[in-house]
């Protein structure tokens, strides 16, 4: 195998000192940026995903066929060309000129139906009785919601919706297809400038690991915690 | 439960929810028409799909077609290249000695935390750089016979992109495979270890054990969701578009900027992923019930 190792080169893509003053290199940019990404699909994801279950749970007709059709739609569609059509479609046409935000909205869409579907799992089980007792205690849909059915259901719920914080860091790669200078865009950014392509992807491999298995971390304490009976 | 026959009444949410996608679709309408001024223009994409060959005087398939069947071939070889090797790793997974076990664990771990992309630019650069000049496909090629090309043209695509797709295939195949993995292991761990114990206890050995006692068990387990994996790996197969592998989704990329009809080819090219999708897991969902009928 002729490959010219250059790992001495690695260490500048993090940061640089120049003249004296500390720049942050193009992967440290990235990474933040992957992480900005990551959040803010979180909190969109979160809220697409509980209107879903709302539409879904709901009485209305036209709300459980909205909800039905965006399921199947973004399920049976590749993220790719979701992140393109909300990239090159719907981006001119709603007329907002931020890569970012398309990328982050198409991400959030993506996740939100696998929200949904863990929302959905937990308040349906949550059993039927426990309604019944909050409606013959005299409390409305909305307070046996409150006080009896998502106290129960949201600590079922946290460890996939960590899985879901952690799918979208790894789906937040994808984005480099489209002008979003996150980590793995950078490091492509580098391994076309440098060609140092095993040096840079052993070193992005490694980042999403920390990030992803560190999560996963998280995930299997709440796992226990949720377990634990109190 | 609703009773089936009761008429349904109009709920206050359904004409909130009407107005709104009606307000959505003026918009868009709105917005394509009045302020982009788009005149929408279909007519590229059916040359896309076959183009009239003057020389044979025949339909013959164009980009997009060609993209399309490139995308199932990698869902085929892909779906079996990774269920070989995921039935391996799930298998490794669950032995008793610890050595296959942390490697199944490892490789498991190791590819469902790194996201899909630099996986792929990764394994891409080392597979078409180093390990096919290897194994020497391109001599192969440039030696084999006319049938012998027809025959793998057939399989695998096109002759002078065969190296290309299967430094795609492999790399992918090798993600899929991973969880597949734990689909298999999933399988295997819920056969209730009494069966194993039975199996033993008649004097089998540990392969005996494996081959006629778990495996034909946790295969009635693992089907299900290894059709709904087929599916996935329809839909990730876009992301081989990246490392220019010509498939579907890099063909609508080359179209959509060769003919700056970004709206139509995109959509359309959508269209065609959820029909195929779509279609296959309707199909699915049906044997699935059909079998847990029996």
């Amino acid at each position: 195998m002729e490959y010219r190792w250059q790992w001495y080169r690695v260490p500048r893509m993090f940061y640089r000192f120049i003249d004296g003053e500390l720049i942050w290199g193009p992967l440290v940019k990235g990474l933040l940026v992957t992480l900005e990404i990551a959040a803010w699909s979180m909190l969109l994801t979160l809220i697409i995903g509980l209107v879903t279950t709302f539409l879904r749970l709901s009485d209305s007709l036209a709300g459980r066929v909205l909800a039905r059709v965006y399921l199947e739609v973004v399920r049976n569609t590749p993220l790719l060309v979701q992140v393109s059509i909300f990239y090159f479609v719907l981006q001119p046409i709603l007329g907002f000129n931020s890569p970012i935000w398309a990328g982050i909205i198409c991400l959030s869409f993506y996740e939100g139906a696998f929200a949904s579907e863990i929302i959905r799992a937990g308040i349906l089980s949550v059993e039927r009785g426990q309604w019944e007792a909050g409606s013959s205690i005299g409390l409305s849909r909305i307070q046996s919601y409150r006080y009896v059915i998502l106290p129960q259901a949201v600590p079922l719920m946290l460890p996939p919706m960590a899985g879901i914080l952690i799918n979208l860091i790894k789906h937040s790669a994808i984005l480099s297809f489209v002008a979003v200078f996150e980590l793995t865009t950078e490091a492509r950014n580098l391994v076309s400038d440098t060609f140092m392509s095993f040096e840079v992807w052993f070193v992005i491999g490694p980042m999403y690991l920390v990030l992803t298995i560190s999560l996963s971390a998280v995930v299997a304490y709440l796992e226990r915690r949720v377990r634990r009976p109190t | 439960m609703r009773v089936p026959k009761r008429k349904y009444r109009v709920h206050l949410l359904d004409v909130f929810i009407f107005a709104l996608v009606v307000a959505a679709i003026a918009y868009i309408g709105y917005r394509v028409d009045s302020v982009l001024v788009y005149k929408w223009d279909w007519s590229a994409i059916p040359n896309y799909l076959f183009r009239y060959d003057e020389e044979s005087q025949l339909l013959v398939p164009n980009l997009l077609v060609l993209g399309f069947l490139t995308t199932l071939r990698i869902a085929f070889w892909g779906i079996i290249l990774a269920s070989v090797l995921g039935v391996a790793l799930g298998i490794a997974r669950t032995s008793k000695r610890l050595f296959p076990r942390l490697v199944g664990w490892a490789y498991v771990g190791f590819i469902r935390n790194i996201p899909p992309v630099p996986f792929l630019f990764l394994f891409y650069f080392f597979i078409s750089s180093q390990i096919l000049p290897i194994i020497s496909i391109d001599e192969f090629l440039s030696s084999a016979s006319p049938s012998t090309i027809q025959i793998l043209e057939i399989l695998f695509g096109p002759a002078n992109l065969i190296t290309n797709f299967l430094s795609g295939l492999i790399s992918l195949s090798l993600m899929i495979s991973a969880y597949i993995a734990e689909i298999v292991r999933a399988g295997i761990q819920a056969i209730p270890h009494g069966q194993i114990d039975g199996g033993y206890s008649i004097g089998l050995s540990r392969f005996q054990v494996m081959r006629y006692i778990v495996l034909p068990q946790a295969f009635q387990r693992i089907v299900p969701p290894l059709a709904g994996q087929l599916i996935i790996l329809i839909k990730d197969s876009s992301l081989v578009a990246l490392i220019s592998i010509q498939e579907l989704t890099f063909m609508a990329m080359e179209i959509a900027i060769s003919e700056q009809r970004f709206f139509e080819v995109w959509i359309f090219t959508g269209f065609m992923y959820f029909v195929v999708c779509f279609s296959l897991a309707m199909v699915f969902d049906r044997l699935e019930r059909r079998m847990a009928q029996h």
